[in-house]
Formats: C-alpha cells, structure tokens, sequence
C-alpha cells in the first residue's frame, strides 16, 4: 500500500465539551426569570427560535445551514400558548431531574412520564407523543443545548468498525475488537470519550451491505480507515459522531453513497446540516467532508453501464416534468454547496444519462473489487467530490 | 202546511239577557277551565278599571273556595272605590250597562256585560245569587243580587246595611258557580292573574287557590295609569249608522255644527270640501258609461273634485243643493244623506286620529312588570308610536321581552290587548304570526323553542279587531302586524346586545378557567427548576391572573359604553 495519501489526520479544532451542569445552570436560569416575571406582574414568556425554512439560511463562511434569528414569543397568559408553556416548563423540570441524576430517556419515555391527567379536568398534559416532541426540539433551539445533553434520545441507527478505543461510562473498547459486526452508535454520543484514534480518515458508508463487506474484505485494516455505517440518512447520534470525530480528533471525513439524489442529499446533511436540525448545524454538520462516490463518472470509468438503474419520474424536457428523481436533482442543483462546477457536472450528468448507480453495482466487477480497487484508488489519489 | 198565525203562536220577544243564557259561550263560558277564568276576569277587569278611575293603587284578593266537585265560590276584593247602593243592580244585573260601553274609549272590559255576564253564569249554573259587600266609605251594602233574565233586569234578593266604624272602602263579591274546574293550566285562573299581575305592575294580586295556598303577585310599580280619555270618533272609522244615530242624538243645531263638534279632525273648511265631494259623488253617479264612471271615481280617489266638478255642466247646481243640506237640523238628516257623508268620507283625506284615549302600559312599567313577577336576567320593552289601521282607527303596540333568570327553558307568548291578557285561541292571533315571523337566529336565538324567553305584546286601541265573540284572538291586520314586528325586532336587537356582552363575558371566565387549570402543573415545574415552594409559585401565578381579568373586564365593559 502507498504511504503517500492524499487524506490526512489534521490538527483538532475542538475539545471535548459535555458538560452536564451548563444544562442544569441554563434551565434553572429559565426558570428564575419565568418566576421573577410573575412576581412583578409581568405576563412570562420564552422566546423559541422559530422553526421552517423561512428561518434558514445557508452560513457562506462557513458552510452550514442556520438558523436564523426569527423567535416566536411563547406566553403564558394567551389562550393560544398558555398549553404549550405549561408542556415546556414541564419538559423542562424533566431533563433537570434526568440530567441531575445521571439517567437517560427516550423520546417516547420522555412522553409517558409526563403524560397524566390534569387535576380537576379531563385533559392530559401531553395527548400524544406528537406533542412532547416539539417541545423538546423547541428546548435545543432555545436553550442551545442538544437533546442529547438533556440525556433525551432518539432510536439508535448506524454503526462504527476501526481501530479506535472509545470510553463509554465505564466501558473502554476497541471498536475492531467487537466482531464483525462494529459497535452500534448510541443516541447519544455526547459523552462519549476517544480515548485512542488510530485510523488516518473515517469513511462514511450508506448502506449496511457495503459497510459489511468492506469489513470482510478487511479494508478498515488495510486502509486504516474507520468505516461508519449510516444505514441510510445518518441519524443524530452518527452526525454529532462524524462532527466529534473531525473536531476533536482531526479525522478526515470521506462519504461514499449510492450514486442518485438520495445519497447525495445524504452527503448533504453530513456536510451542511438538514433545514429541520438547522439550529444544530454547528454541532452536526462537517462541512469539510468530502465525497468519494458513487459519481456518475464512476459509470464510464469502471465500465458499469449495465448495471445502472433508470430514474424514477418524467425529465424536465418531457411533458409534466420534472418529476421525482428529476425534481430531487433539480432542487439539489440549487443547492448553495453545490454550486461548484463538479458537483453541477455531475448533477447534469445524471440528467442527461437519466440513471442511478447503486455502492452494490461495484459487485458486478467481484466482491473485492470496491475494497481492493474502487475506494483505494479514489481516495489515495485523492479524487474526491468537494 | 202550518198557518202563520200557528208558527207565530211561539213568537216570543227575548231580552238581552235571555239571549246570552243561551249564548253563553259568547261571552267567553265555554269549558270547565275557561268559564272560571272568565269570571275572574269580569271581577278583576272591574276591579282595576275602578282603582284607576279613582287614581287609587289597586289591591285586589281573589279567593277560589272548593265546595263540590266542579263546584266553587269564587271571591275577589278590591280597595276600589265602592258602588253606591242605587247603582248595583245595574252594575250586576243589567246587560250593556255601563260606565263605557256608550263611549268612545279604551277599555279593558266589554260592552257592559262583563260582570252581569258573571252573575248569570252563576246563577244558571249554581242557582245562587251574587253576594255583593260594598261601601262608598259610609255604611257597608251587603246584597245578594240575581238577573230577571225576562226583563233585563238586576234584582236584590236580599240587602242588609252594617255601619262602617273603620270607614272600610271597596267592593267584594263573591259568585258561586258549578259546572267548572280549577286547574293550574296556561289557560287557568293562577296564569291569567299572573299576565295581569305582569301588565298591570301597579296592581298588587293575591290568590288563594282552592287548597289553601296563598300566591301573592306584589306591586312594582306605586304610579297609577291615567284613566283612558274619550275620543271623538275619525271619519274614516265611522259606519252609516254611527252617523245616523249620532244625528238623532246630537245637541247641535245643523248638521254642519254636528259634524265638526262630534269628530275628531272636521273642521269648517273640512265640511266645505265635504260639500263638494258629495256633489261629485252625486254627478258622478247620473254618468252612464262605466267605464268613464269608473275612471272619474279613480280621478276623485286622487284628489281631482274641482276638476271632477268643472266636468259636469250646472254643477254649482248641485253643490248649492249639497251646501243646504248642510245647514239643516241634524235630527233631519236622512239615511241616505248619512250614507252620502259616509262615502265622501272614504275618498276624502283627513288628519290622522287623535291618540291621546290610548293608554299604553309604558317601557318602563312593563319592564317593572316583568321584572317583578318573572324574575328575568334581562328585560327591555318597546312602546311603538301610535298608528292607525283602516284609514281611522288609532291603535298602539307595546312589546316586552323578557330573558333568563327564573324564566324555563321555552318560548312563551303573553298575549294582551288593552292590558287585557288573551289566553285563548292563541293560533290565529296576529301577535302570534307576528312573533314567529321573526327570523331569530339573527338576534342570537338559535333555537327559539328553547330560548328561556318571555315576549308580551300588547295592542291597545279603541276597537281591538278581534277575530271573535270570545275576543281572545285579534285579527290579521296589516298595520298591526307591522307594528308588532318592528317592535319585536327592536327589542331583540337588544337582547342581541346583551346576549352577545353575555357570551363575551362567559368567554372570558372560560379563557380565566383555560389559564388557572395549568396553574398546578406550571407551579410544580417551577419548583424543581428554582427550588422555591410550590404553594408560593401557584399563588403567584393565581393573583397575577386574578389581577389581569380584572383589567380586561374594565377595559370590556368600556369598549360596550364606546359602542
């Protein structure tokens, strides 16, 4: 294997940050002021960042979708919101007491234990599961902290494979020393501790099959690589993962996904952050990430025609067009990030040739062939999509 | 075939009196309910008829005693001003006889046969005679009083005189009858003392029924009305025999002298223009041609009688003729010439009637009124201006409504005319097609049937037009049914007014219900997140809610002001 490659650790830019008590101390500084409002007659009130896409906007200098600085006023004494102030104050005094005592919960958990009935009415404090977690994402966006330090968690998805040790509370574990299978990201990775990193670059693989096989074929070791599998768009925890990763560790971050709108709207929110979680851009996205493939030019070079996959939809020249994957690629074109000359090539590109390619199709050459060929040529010399 | 002189054997002259023996359902005896009710009425429309006419404030006790089955006394006391001792027979035993009958003017009662009406019913019905207890304030008349149905005539059974130490004023009757039932029903003796209770708040009512219970319907209001003043008659309310028999009557020497004295809005250049519509009337008629009859009619209609004059040649002729007729003696005037004046007056034009012989009951007293006995949350009344219906017969409508408070669920309709209330055939009554004429919904009644809502209408006039003899149904007349229903809606549109502050005022105590429900919850957060003492917190948050409710309510009621 050449030594001289073109990804290299670099320096960390970040340091470990969880810290418990800056939760603890900001939603106690809430609870102050709601409670000195109400003492001086005033109506209280907590301004909540709005959410939508008409409070985004895309950071050119540094390369994130944020959130902007709309807020909604939320009151007590108005009819409209007099609900959902009791819901955050009550939220509120929950992840004070989880994050207090050390515990976690899930979003659902989260639900039930602050699901009852209202004394002297028929009415619930929370009716459904789809009112709490408005509630929690309104916390994140207006006390700035992530669900995930107010130990609330989503279902876990995605795994990681590489030599690296991780200290999760009072395990320490190599994640290549776990079997073929890696280590399943938590929901929270926010306490999470790397406490050896010895791997030049992290490779962020779409699908569980391909992050499968370029175990067997032991690329992570050849390599020494860290494969991430997102198993399809990258959940919270595997984001905040990829972010530490790079911040705190230095790592390159390379994605490889299938190559049609999908996998590079993927590649999108690693790299830019989504418009949901656009308040989280700064501790999720990794805009320096770059993308390895599958690029439409792949198709010629590897000689993989056959193996493509029409488009779904009608094409923008075509009656009724554009529909489906034509849209998805229209509107990714629009994208700030991709405003590049490679990637409005590529875009155009997939089109003009009115296909998807799969990570999979690469099989079509031998089972080794991504392992030992695609992803060492491409990311030793460097070929990567901005 | 019979001769004449056999048929004419039967031939029999009857008497007034005979003729409403056997037509007592005229006078309003008709079933068990409604003959008790009717003689209540009589005794109580007295009653108050003479407090008011004396400008005393009436205190009136009706007593249903129970004897037998379908058999009562009947007893009602006034503190009126008492019958003097020669006219009682005429007051109780005569038939159109009376203080009003031969005038006109408003009244409450009939045609002076109201009472005696009473008294026959009892006596055909119980055989018993009426007791009368009665002082002017000297000695006290005890009578027991029968009709002669034969004659017409009030007879003294029997009379006995008590002196009078404590100078006790008024009039007791007491009238046993048979044959009627008494029953707590709307059509009942205990309904129709309360509508009179609420039309005349003046009044103080008592009633004791017939198990001993007393019900008291007290006064609101201490202003006696004004007695009802005569009025001369209009000439558009006038028939052919009006003016005939007035003529007989009249102490007027010419006939001219008579027609501006005895109606209302005749005046001397008035009966100069009768003069010559009559001629008109008179040339017209020698025309042949109906078609330009009809035409010349029509031209008259309009005001035309110069130029419908001109068109005749020698018609000075016949106005001259017409003119003398005018300055002969009234007791003179024929038939025909009474009929001549009659038709002129139909084509000429006059001032609208006087209307100072109506009396209505007034906004503020039928608010009293209703206020008193029905204990509503809401009350307004509507006393529309006087109008006239067919060209001449002035009449008023009142309307009171009533809302909420003790008032049940359910529409209920009180039915007066001249402060008399109207139990029976409610169906056809134009007070009853007026009122659900009304398209409530768009005065925030959704749903009339179950609105908790009183509304009384009352038409005053000289002639009510009443659709029968038992005038317990006025008529469908235009004008009033007109009447009626602007001042329905007058009075909704306020109730609107209320009722729309009202759901303003509920949403407002449930917006302050919404707000301290999640106090609790609110105060037990607060308490983890700051450490203070939950009770603290939730007293806090209460007093600041109490504090802004205040505020809004003040700054609500100033924006109602502004409005």
């Amino acid at each position: 294997m050449p030594k001289s490659k073109a990804v290299k650790r670099s320096q960390p830019r970040e340091r470990f940050s969880y810290d418990p008590t800056k939760v603890l101390s900001k939603l106690e500084e809430y609870g102050r002021r709601v409670l000195e409002d109400i003492k001086s007659g005033k109506n209280p009130y907590f301004d909540i960042p709005m959410r939508g896409l008409s409070n985004v906007y895309f950071d050119e200098k540094r390369r994130v979708i944020k959130m902007g600085d709309k807020l909604s006023r939320r009151y007590f004494l108005n009819v409209a919101h007099a609900r959902k102030f009791m819901q955050t104050l009550l939220i509120m005094a929950y992840v004070k007491r989880l994050v207090s005592e050390g515990k976690h919960a899930s979003l659902r958990e989260a639900y039930y234990a602050n699901k009852h009935t209202i004394p002297g009415t028929k009415e619930n404090t929370f009716e459904d599961q789809r009112e709490s977690d408005p509630i929690i994402e309104d916390l994140e966006r207006m006390l700035g902290v992530l669900r995930e330090e107010m130990h609330l968690t989503a279902d876990r998805r995605g795994y990681i494979y590489g030599d690296i040790v991780i200290r999760d509370g009072e395990d320490e574990f190599n994640t290549s020393k776990l079997g073929m299978g890696g280590w399943a990201v938590p929901g929270t990775v926010e306490h999470l501790q790397f406490v050896e990193v010895n791997v030049d670059y992290a490779l962020v693989v779409e699908t569980a099959a391909m992050a499968d096989r370029l175990i067997e074929e032991k690329f992570p070791k050849k390599e020494n690589a860290l494969i991430i599998a997102t198993q399809g768009q990258a959940s919270r925890g595997v984001r905040r993962l990829i972010h530490r990763l790079h911040y705190e560790e230095g790592l390159p971050i390379i994605v490889f996904t299938d190559g049609d709108p999908y996998g590079w709207y993927i590649y999108s929110t690693i790299k830019q952050g989504s418009i949901n979680l656009a308040y989280l851009s700064e501790k999720l996205a990794t805009p320096e990430a770059k993308f390895v493939g599958m690029t439409m030019d792949d198709i010629e070079r590897y000689g993989l025609k056959n193996v493509t996959e029409k488009l779904k939809g009608i094409p923008p020249n075509k009656k009724g067009g554009p529909t489906g994957d034509y849209k998805r690629i229209i509107e990714e074109m629009n994208y700030p990030w991709f405003q590049n000359k490679e990637w409005q090539r590529q875009l155009q590109l997939a089109l003009k040739m009115g296909v998807r390619i799969e990570q999979q199709a690469l099989a079509n050459k031998s089972l080794e062939f991504v392992a030992k060929k695609y992803l060492p040529e491409k990311i030793n010399n460097g070929e990567l999509l901005p | 075939m019979a001769e004449a002189s056999q048929l004419f054997k039967e031939f029999k002259i009857q008497s007034v009196s005979e003729f409403f023996r056997r037509n007592a359902a005229m006078l309003g005896y008709t079933g068990k309910i409604r003959s008790l009710t009717t003689v209540v009425h009589e005794a109580v429309t007295n009653s108050l008829d003479a407090c008011e006419e004396a400008g005393i404030l009436p205190y009136v006790r009706v007593e249903i005693e129970e004897l037998g089955r379908e058999h009562y006394k009947v007893i009602v006391e006034d503190n009126g001003p008492g019958i003097p001792e020669k006219f009682i027979t005429h007051v109780f035993g005569k038939m159109l006889a009376g203080t009003k009958a031969h005038r006109n003017i408003q009244s409450r009662g009939q045609q002076g046969i109201g009472i005696s009406g009473a008294v026959m019913f009892a006596q055909i019905t119980s055989g018993k005679a009426t007791r009368v207890i009665t002082s002017t304030g000297g000695d006290i008349i005890e009578a027991w009083v029968k009709i002669d149905v034969d004659k017409n005539e009030g007879k003294i059974v029997k009379k006995e005189k008590h002196p009078n130490p404590k100078g006790w004023r008024g009039t007791r009757i007491e009238l046993e009858v048979k044959n009627v039932r008494y029953v707590r029903s709307k059509q009942g003796v205990y309904w129709y003392l309360k509508l009179t209770a609420i039309a005349n708040p003046h009044a103080h009512i008592e009633l004791i029924e017939p198990d001993g219970k007393l019900i008291v319907f007290p006064r609101s209001s201490e202003e006696v009305p004004k007695p009802p003043v005569e009025m001369k008659p209009h000439p558009r309310g006038v028939l052919t025999d009006d003016v005939y028999r007035m003529a007989k009557k009249t102490r007027r020497n010419t006939v001219r002298r008579f027609l501006i004295g005895e109606f209302s809005r005749i005046s001397d250049k008035k009966v100069d223009e009768l003069i010559k519509y009559i001629a008109a009337l008179r040339l017209i008629k020698t025309e042949k041609d109906k078609a330009v009859q009809d035409q010349l009619y029509e031209r008259l209609m309009n005001g035309e009688v110069d130029k419908v004059l001109r068109s005749f040649k020698g018609y000075t002729k016949v106005v001259k003729q017409v003119a003398k007729l005018m300055e002969k003696p009234p007791e003179k005037l024929s038939w025909h010439e009474a009929e001549e004046i009659v038709e002129a007056f139909k084509y000429m034009k006059f001032l609208a009637p006087p209307t100072h012989g109506l009396r209505p009951i007034g906004e503020e007293n039928i608010e009293k009124g209703l206020k008193g006995i029905l204990k509503p949350e809401f009350v307004t009344a509507v006393t529309r201006p006087p109008k006239v219906y067919s060209g001449g017969i002035p009449f008023q409508v009142e309307v009171g409504l009533a809302y909420g408070g003790e008032i049940g669920s359910g529409f209920d309709l009180l039915r007066y005319a001249n402060r008399v209330p109207l139990l029976f055939d409610a169906g056809s009554c134009v007070t009853t097609l007026a009122a659900r004429s009304i398209d409530w919904k768009r005065y925030k009644v959704d749903d009339l049937e179950r609105a908790p809502i009183v509304l009384m209408i009352n038409v005053i006039s000289v002639h009510v037009p009443y659709t029968g003899t038992g005038k317990q149904s006025i008529a469908n007349v235009d004008e009033i049914h007109n009447e009626i229903r602007l001042a329905i809606m007058d009075a909704a549109r306020r109730l609107q007014t209320y009722l729309s502050g009202k759901h303003r005022r509920l949403y407002q105590v449930k917006r302050k219900k919404t707000f301290e429900k999640y106090v609790p919850e609110i105060a037990k957060a607060l308490s983890i997140l700051t450490g203070e003492p939950e009770e603290e917190i939730k007293n806090y948050f209460l007093r600041f809610i109490e504090e802004r409710f205040a505020q809004s309510e003040v700054e609500a009621e100033e924006v109602a002001e502004n409005a």
